[in-house]
């Protein structure tokens, strides 16, 4: 637990599914990619309360194929473990019941197969000081460049100002590791900058200083939303 | 949009609302809970008084909608027998609207997106509710 936190599923010592606040889970990357269609994607939710298994239901429907959505899953347990050692945690639970996640992977990952490469993730992140939760981006001013890739365009265009990191690569349905790196090039190569306090949190109230404070009355003058009362 | 600062306006002795605590509980909350991506304070009948929205979102309209909604919801705890409305949350496919009552006369709108911690957002914002109103009613 803690921010953004994760819930790590075990099963006969493998991790099978890793899920955090933080990082776009297996659904996510299936449906805001637009990879697979939502309507498929509820049709196959419906068919799986029968058969216990969504990821049988969604192959079964030809959309997605088993190694893909195998592929897919495990990059979701390998970002959601950099999710949560990426943030704070604040304490950590055991819990044995069985409540079995959406989208498991097969094999699953031996968990010092999953700690090494989540060490490996944070390295690859060491020289920036970035963080995905923390820092919010805005392009940097002055800056037209041109011959961009596809993803540092769909970077810029989504960096608000308000978007930190974690919420670039949910508003783009990609994993939080290749976003977040991707991001600390930028800010290195002067494309992308740390945004101010006033671009992030913009408080406005139109000047509506005349309005008195909703302070509560008596009940018998009090206006009500019950039509009985009306 | 009418300008930022109220003093263009007449202010009505003792009605001066504390927005920077208001923005205050706003902006910490967004800090503290991944996936929250606006938030709004509004009167109960649908009327804006703090907003920290991105700029294709429009806080009269959320306003509006969060006080229709809340509105039903409040009926629907009362009529139904399910005691004093806390809250209302509206699940989308790509994302959530959380509707909170602070008291009768107010309410505070939270968007989130697929990502929402909505367990973490129930737990954090219990003493924003309790904070913002006594904001409002001070």
């Amino acid at each position: 637990m803690g921010n953004a936190g994760g819930l790590f599923h075990l099963r006969d010592g493998v991790v099978v599914s890793a899920e955090s606040p933080g990082s776009p889970g297996a659904e996510v990357l299936l449906l805001s990619s637009g990879r697979i269609e939502e309507g498929d994607w509820t049709a196959a939710l419906v068919e799986s309360v029968e058969t216990r298994s969504l990821p049988a239901a969604l192959v079964a429907r030809g959309i997605v194929g088993a190694t893909e959505l195998q592929g897919l899953v495990l990059a979701a347990v390998h970002d959601g473990a950099f999710a949560a050692a990426v943030g704070e945690i604040e304490r950590y639970v055991v819990d044995e019941r069985i409540d079995p996640p959406l989208l498991p992977a097969d094999e699953g990952l031996r968990p010092d197969v999953l700690l090494a490469e989540t060490a490996r993730r944070l390295d690859a992140l060491a020289s920036s000081s970035l963080s995905p939760y923390r820092d919010r981006v805005v392009p940097a001013r002055g800056r037209q460049p041109a011959g961009l890739g596809a993803e540092r365009r769909e970077i810029l265009a989504h960096a608000t100002g308000r978007r930190t990191a974690r919420d670039l690569a949910f508003a783009l349905g990609r994993s939080l590791h290749p976003v977040t790196v991707e991001i600390a090039h930028m800010l290195a190569d002067g494309l992308l900058e740390i945004a101010p306090a006033a671009t992030s949190f913009k408080c406005t109230h139109w000047g509506l200083a005349a309005l008195r404070p909703r302070v509560e009355i008596k009940p018998d003058t009090q206006v009500s939303l019950r039509s009985s009362e009306v | 949009m009418f300008v930022l600062s109220g003093s263009t306006f007449p202010i009505l002795k003792g009605s001066e609302l504390d927005y920077d605590a208001l923005s205050a509980e706003l902006r910490k909350l967004r800090e503290n809970v991944a996936g929250v991506t606006d938030t709004v304070i509004a009167a109960s009948d649908g009327i804006p008084i703090v907003a920290d929205v991105a700029k294709n979102i429009d806080p009269a309209h959320i306003s509006a909608l969060a006080a229709a909604d809340l509105g039903i919801a409040r009926q629907a705890a009362e009529v139904i027998g399910l005691g004093t409305l806390s809250q209302t949350v509206v699940f989308g496919s790509e994302g959530y609207m959380a509707v909170y009552a602070i008291g009768r006369l107010s309410l505070m709108v939270v968007l989130g997106d697929k990502g929402l911690n909505l367990g973490r957002l129930l737990h954090e914002t219990r003493p924003v509710i309790e904070r913002v109103g006594v904001i409002l009613s001070s």
